[in-house]
């Protein structure tokens, strides 16, 4: 079986698994606890943060290490609101940990505006523009479309918040792009930015937030007072030492320019099909969203799945139905029906993407010969 | 000494075969209290769960009230049926202030020496000399119901806790539901083993093109039935070859008629191998194409020898979705997998198709072969309630 559903979650670096071991069984003790055994964990999360910041490209700023990107984002978002006369600005691509609170921050009569989505699957910038004001408090996007693949141009964003409200807070839901792609996270000045571990071959149950200025941060849970106070709870070492293990071993741009080949590959191979439509949107190649005409892309995932794992987009939301994402981008209902989402690791072999496209070509092709 | 006294209806008009359906109601009472320690008696209309824990009395009047045949459960005190030990604690009862009351005393043992309404009227002058609060006998806030029953024995308690009704579980023959995953099949479920009908059931699923999830939220559903029923059979079977055969070899407007009579054959032939007596469906006339009088008629021809019972026929959607919520399916119901009859769905179905036509577009298939293929990979799967 050939897994391409790595947007979704990628499997763990086996070589980290000793992390986890260790600094569960051995060096587990509490990094908040006084005595010196802690008092070296706590520095070691410490030397963990000043590496996420290098693999982050920031020169300041801190990290709070989150349970994940979902408790990262809920944390970028209400961590920053503050009651007043203020605006906050989405996109319509947000991940449901970000739309899902924006939702909620607009049903708590909050003023939350959102930007449409271009056919390309781009923010929309000249909205995005007219969006702001100096009212805006924070203006929130995703770097790399965990539906699409389509990056988001943060230091355009930057240029227009420089221009309108200088003073708005600029958080970025980096999930689909932290190891995945070059940052600019400090030429775009972002001032919170979300990761997620499991992303990137690291253990599930962890993640980050960077925080350009802690004081831009209140905290959203109430507790102990681990993470600068920012997040309570006992600190999840294994898991932060896991990650970076993770972090680590991988090269940014070797893995691009590798799975950049591996998109092509399968490109090539699906190209020989006229009804398999690949979404145009300027972005990673870790994501490609297609769609195959006249048949439903759940049924081809189920079809498939002995063979090749692919994803119907994002399975945070599998749950409801539609898709919002692709709705916002003006894609037609059918087109929906059949898309699904293929997503790369840099690990995988080109023969074996070869293999997988060829799977999918014959399973597509059984398939319409079914339903047609 | 506190005990739970348990009324039942419709058993009343069973006449000769009363007891039958009192050993069945006592039996499922049993079943749900299977785990909790108690003693159960029948007193001639009355049944009394006794000796049990007193801090699970709520759960246990939970699982009692699900139980069909009873129609109200009441939390009483029982006394030895003497006038001095009735007025005694009769005695010691305090009312909560501004609250009008009544006594009401029934005396089925017609040995007991003071009729009902001179003992009713003399209880209520001692609870009026203790308190201070007015009587009402038309529209009290509170009754004193004194029930003398025919072992000797009388029970006071203030309120009924109303339960389902219906007839005991397992004494109306058994039924196959047709279960799709969707609001209105488990109401039907829920409606017929209410009259007594033990309930197995029947989902086709449609993998790969339905999902494995839906399969699991139907499976969910008649676990959430077995509050109610037990214990469930549930029989499954993949319909994909013939959706696909249909789809390659009929109209496509006739593809749900043809689709349900070829349910409504493989349900009868499960009836027959299992000893069931009806099919059971969720259909309720008018609500989609494919219930409309003339697609029941259709549909109902290919059963040779078996009522179809559709117990929601008459019912508004709003209805059904009440009862769905009432009995606890409703939330599992509309979570969004799509079921075999969403699959291949035309545009337009046909709302008054005929026998001759729908037996035209299925001259083009290999029922016989089709149906027994289907039935030979059937997956049965027993859902325990625990």
């Amino acid at each position: 079986m050939i897994y391409l559903d790595n947007a979704a979650t990628t499997p763990m670096f086996r070589d980290c698994l000793s992390e986890i071991e260790k600094y569960s069984c051995e060096n587990f003790y509490n990094a908040s606890a006084i005595y010196s055994k802690g008092f070296e964990n706590f520095k070691l999360l410490d030397e963990q943060r000043e590496k996420l910041k290098k693999k982050l490209g920031v020169k300041q700023g801190e990290i709070i290490f989150t349970s994940g990107a979902t408790e990262a984002n809920n944390l970028a978002i209400l961590g920053t609101m503050r009651n007043g006369d203020n605006e906050y600005v989405f996109s319509m691509g947000e991940h449901p940990s970000v739309y899902n609170v924006a939702r909620n921050l607009e049903e708590k009569g909050n003023k939350v505006k959102f930007v449409s989505l271009t056919e390309k699957g781009q923010v929309n910038y000249a909205e995005l523009e007219a969006s702001l004001s100096e009212k805006t408090r924070l203006i929130s996007v995703m770097y790399v479309s965990n539906e699409t693949g389509a990056k988001t141009d943060i230091k355009r964003i930057n240029d227009i918040r420089k221009r309108v409200c200088p003073k708005a807070i600029f958080h970025v839901d980096g999930v689909q792009a932290f190891c995945k792609i070059e940052l600019e996270i400090e030429s775009a000045e972002v001032d919170v930015f979300t990761l997620s571990a499991h992303k990137f071959h690291g253990p599930k149950g962890v993640g980050a937030l960077y925080v350009r200025d802690k004081k831009v941060l209140k905290n959203i849970n109430f507790g102990g007072g681990q993470e600068f106070g920012y997040r309570s709870g006992t600190e999840n070492l294994s898991g932060i030492m896991a990650m970076t293990c993770a972090m680590e071993k991988i090269d940014v741009k070797a893995n691009y320019d590798k799975v950049k080949t591996l998109r092509q590959i399968l490109v090539e191979v699906l190209s020989q099909d006229d009804s398999i439509k690949i979404l145009d949107v300027e972005g990673s190649p870790y994501i490609l969203s297609m769609s195959f005409s006249g048949v439903n892309g759940e049924t081809l995932i189920r079809m498939l799945e002995n063979d090749v794992v692919i994803g119907l987009g994002s399975a945070c939301s599998s749950k409801k139905a539609g898709n919002r994402i692709l709705e916002s981008m003006s894609i037609d209902k059918s087109t929906i029906k059949s898309s699904v989402r293929i997503s790369f690791n840099a690990y995988q072999t080109e023969d074996e993407i070869k293999d997988a496209g060829e799977k999918i070509l014959s399973c597509y092709k059984d398939l319409k010969r079914r339903v047609s | 000494m506190n005990v739970l006294l348990l009324k039942y209806g419709e058993l009343f008009l069973k006449g000769g075969n009363r007891h039958l359906f009192e050993k069945a109601l006592m039996n499922n009472i049993k079943i749900k209290l299977d785990g909790y320690d108690y003693k159960l008696i029948n007193t001639q209309g009355r049944l009394v769960i006794q000796n049990y824990n007193e801090s699970l009395e709520d759960e246990i009047v939970d699982r009692v009230a699900k139980v069909f045949g009873l129609i109200g459960i009441c939390r009483a005190v029982e006394f030895d049926s003497s006038i001095d030990e009735i007025k005694s604690y009769v005695d010691t009862i305090r009312l909560e202030k501004g609250k009008s009351f009544k006594v009401s005393v029934n005396r089925a043992d017609k040995a007991f020496p003071m009729i009902s309404t001179e003992f009713s009227k003399i209880l209520g002058e001692v609870i009026f000399n203790n308190n201070d609060n007015k009587v009402d006998l038309y529209n009290p806030d509170v009754t004193v119901n004194v029930d003398i029953r025919f072992n000797k024995k009388t029970y006071i308690y203030y309120k009924i806790e109303k339960c389902l009704g219906g007839l005991p579980y397992k004494t109306g023959g058994k039924g196959l539901l047709l279960l799709s995953g969707g609001i209105d099949s488990p109401v039907a479920g829920f409606m017929m083993a209410k009259r007594g009908v033990e309930i197995e059931c029947l989902h086709f699923h449609s993998y790969p093109y339905t999902s494995l999830q839906a399969k699991e939220k139907v499976i969910k559903l008649a676990k959430e039935l077995t509050a109610y029923c037990d214990r469930i059979k549930l029989h499954v079977i993949s319909f994909t070859k013939i959706q696909e055969h249909i789809h390659m070899n009929c109209s496509s407007e006739f593809m749900i008629t043809i689709m349900r009579r070829i349910m409504m054959r493989i349900a009868e032939r499960i009836c027959e191998k299992n000893g069931l007596g009806a099919i059971i469906t969720g259909e309720s006339l008018g609500q989609v194409a494919s219930q409309t009088m003339q697609s029941m008629t259709v549909t109902n021809a290919v059963i040779e020898n078996l009522p179809v019972f559709r117990p929601l026929v008459a019912f508004d959607k709003e209805d059904i979705i009440e009862i769905s919520k009432q009995i606890g399916c409703f939330e599992t119901s509309i979570l969004p997998y799509e079921d075999c009859c969403t699959v291949f769905l035309p545009k337009n179905p046909v709302i008054k198709p005929t026998v001759q036509k729908a037996e035209y577009e299925e001259s083009f298939l290999n029922l016989e072969l089709l149906i027994n293929e289907a039935l030979q990979e059937e997956e049965l799967i027993v859902i325990e309630n625990k």
